[in-house]
């Protein structure tokens, strides 16, 4: 696991308040990932050995375009099972589509922008534009370890007082 | 009968100036500033709320000045009364003695200290001066419904000849005249190249014979205040020659340099044909304008007496 | 259309307090096409309320459902069917959708989710901009197609004013002065000597009515 200095710093803060739910610390994160269909590596196979390999800590949603991406799949994600909902799409100026990546980018903001609204952290939700065309498999490591200081959604496991 | 309108009507010069009413209740403040004025203007504008701000009206600031013995200007705008208000306070005007009206549009609510306010604009400025018209010389009310007694007063309105767009200035003016302006304010003047270009477009519609034209004037007090109306103040032009020139002045005769711009610049008007006088806006500095009309060669004022 | 835009969620939170079954109703007309009640926003509305009531520990049940358009009694009459299940409907629809379901169902609580504005056109994507005031008594006609009464800020039916600068309206340097595109619209069609007569004064009764106003068509009636 690769891990910026400051993912570590987060890390180290949520160990030491401890997250703010009576269960169990160690329960595994759950990250919703959805993918442009063009991320390199990212074939039916490699989708599968990532599965085999994450288990249940990755939900993976292969699409088209990330442009068909809706602000509501992500909010749904995150009502549904997942700690988080991130989106890889290609490099800005290289969708297929021309655009699909640029609204991709404002439907993920404005998404942000409702979580936060209800007490969320913004960073539940994402979008890496994939600059430096990193595989599948090594964009999904990254994004995982960069929400790892996340809590459990408090959405999934409510605060019981 | 009105002052103003008795200079205007021998072909003399006439001198207006502006009074703003105080944020308040003591009519003191309006007194002060009647016998700083007294003997250098001929009427006095009372402006009404301006910059949507909250201040004694206008009418019962009028009134004060009358019983101080002068003849005032009421000033009216659009924006906070509707058609029956405004008929209104045309018939108490009357009634209390003044003579004079200038009908204005208003600046927008959004401006002043009571934002949240319905802007009312029931009637516009063309609208109601011909509302005052009809109620002078037909003796009804808006609709045909007759007054058992007519108002009597001398009909005013503004024009700027500085806004956009200004193809269209003169036909705005013209339709000003038509619907029964009797004399125009002008907005103040600084940029003497541009007020001639827009006076002659009004000679040459015959406007100028038409209505008599009061050119508007305001002293600059400092640099700050030059620089400020340029900027922020719509339908205001100082040429940058003027700013330099008050930037150039030391702070503490700044003063000084805007009063002598103000009287070099009611020279330069006497000159152009079709301005029957001056109208001097000299905000909060009432002071200035004894001293601008008696450098200007327009002292003494022909004395009043209230009939 | 109708424009409205979603309250801040705070405040449709504090509203629904004190429901645990409701139905958040959409409407497929004039708030879809200003996004902000149509199906779409309806759904995303009624997944937000759920995770806060989930973060809350909160018992909540909220259903969606989006109607063409919520202001025909017509549309509104087939909701009688699943109305029981729920103790109160969140309405995406304008104030008139609002008032619609709420004159059909009178005895369910119904809570506006959007606050509305104006009537209006969608200029561009994602911009809409207000144009009729619904005066009763329309003068596009003499002004080129260009509403003074709603483009005015002060409804000058002889503008322009003095306050314009650079063609744009003293109140805000990015509203057009409307009579500077009344006046540039006129010149095109060589017919500004339209605005060399007096325009008289507005009657306002037709705007205001004697209460609501209403339409009575009987050839449209059963």
């Amino acid at each position: 696991m690769i891990f910026s200095g400051e993912t570590q710093m987060k890390s180290a803060l949520k160990l030491e308040t401890g997250c703010n739910h009576d269960m169990d610390e160690n329960r595994e994160q759950k990250l919703a990932l959805f993918y442009c269909e063009r991320t390199p590596e990212s074939s039916e196979q490699d989708k599968q050995s990532l599965e085999k390999k994450y288990g249940n800590s990755i939900h993976l949603f292969p699409i088209p375009c990330s442009g068909r991406i809706e602000s509501l799949h992500l909010l749904r994600a995150l009502e549904e099972f997942a700690d988080a909902a991130y989106l890889i799409t290609c490099p800005e100026g290289e969708c297929r589509y021309f655009e699909g990546n640029l609204r991709a980018k404002k439907r993920v903001q404005k998404a942000q922008e409702i979580i936060k609204s209800i007490g969320l952290e913004g960073e539940r939700i994402g979008i890496v534009m994939n600059e430096h065309t990193k595989s599948l498999a090594r964009q999904a490591e990254e994004i995982m370890g960069s929400i790892s200081h996340l809590c459990p959604s408090p959405v999934l496991h409510p605060h019981r007082s | 009968m009105s002052q103003l309108k008795k200079i205007l009507d021998k072909g003399d010069l006439a001198v207006t100036a502006e009074c703003g009413p105080p944020k308040g209740a003591d009519p003191e403040a309006i007194f002060k500033k009647a016998e700083l004025l007294r003997g250098k203007a001929d009427a006095i504008n009372v402006t009404d709320n301006q910059t949507a701000t909250v201040r004694m009206s206008s009418l019962a600031a009028c009134g004060l000045l009358i019983s101080a013995g002068l003849d005032p200007v009421l000033q009216v705008v659009v924006r906070d009364r509707n058609r029956i208000a405004l008929q209104s306070d045309i018939l108490g005007a009357s009634a209390m003695g003044i003579r004079n009206v200038l009908c204005l549009s208003g600046d927008h609510q959004s401006f002043g200290n009571q934002p949240q306010t319905m802007g009312v604009f029931d009637l516009d400025s063309i609208q109601f001066i011909q509302v005052v018209k009809t109620m002078r010389d037909e003796g009804t009310i808006w609709g045909g419904e007759p007054l058992t007694k007519s108002p009597e007063l001398f009909i005013g309105a503004v024009a700027n000849p500085f806004a956009d767009p200004l193809g269209f200035r003169p036909v705005r003016l013209a339709k000003k005249i038509r619907a029964g302006a009797d004399f125009i304010q002008t907005q103040c003047v600084y940029n003497l190249d541009r007020f001639e270009e827009w006076m002659n477009m009004a000679r040459e519609r015959g406007l100028t014979e038409q209505v008599n034209i009061l050119a508007g004037v305001t002293p600059l007090k400092s640099s700050n205040m030059a620089k400020y109306m340029k900027k922020r103040v719509s339908g205001i032009d100082i040429p940058d020659e003027l700013i330099k020139r008050m930037e150039e002045t030391p702070k503490n005769r700044q003063r000084e340099t805007g009063i002598n711009i103000c009287v070099e610049t009611i020279q330069r008007l006497k000159e152009i044909q079709g301005i029957r006088g001056f109208h001097i806006m000299a905000i909060e500095w009432e002071e200035a304008v004894g001293e601008i009309v008696g450098r200007a060669g327009l002292l003494p004022r022909p004395s009043f007496d209230q009939d | 259309m109708i424009t409205a835009e979603q309250k801040p969620i705070d405040e449709i939170r504090e509203m629904i307090a004190p429901y645990k079954r409701i139905l958040a109703l959409g409407c497929g007309s004039c708030v879809a096409e200003c996004a902000a009640g149509g199906e779409k926003e309806t759904a995303m509305l009624a997944s937000t309320l759920r995770m806060a009531a989930k973060i809350d520990g909160r018992d909540l049940l909220i259903h969606e459902k989006t109607v063409d358009r919520q202001c025909v009694k017509d549309f509104i009459l087939p909701l009688d069917d699943i109305i029981d299940q729920y103790d109160a409907v969140l309405s995406l629809g304008c104030g008139a959708g609002v008032q619609a379901v709420a004159e059909i169902f009178p005895d369910v609580p119904i809570i506006p989710a959007l606050n509305t504005e104006f009537i209006g056109e969608t200029r561009d994507q994602g911009y809409w901009v207000e144009n009729c005031v619904g005066c009763g008594d329309c003068v596009l006609y003499d002004f080129g197609g260009i509403c003074p009464l709603t483009r005015c800020s002060k409804r000058l039916l002889n503008g322009p004013c003095g306050g314009s600068r650079d063609g744009k309206c003293e109140v805000d340097p990015e509203v057009p002065c409307a009579w500077q595109l009344i006046i540039e619209r006129l010149s095109k069609f060589n017919a500004l000597d339209r605005l060399e007569k007096i325009y008289q004064p507005k009657d306002w009764s037709m705007k205001q009515g004697l209460g609501p106003r209403n339409i009575i068509r009987e050839d449209q009636q059963r």
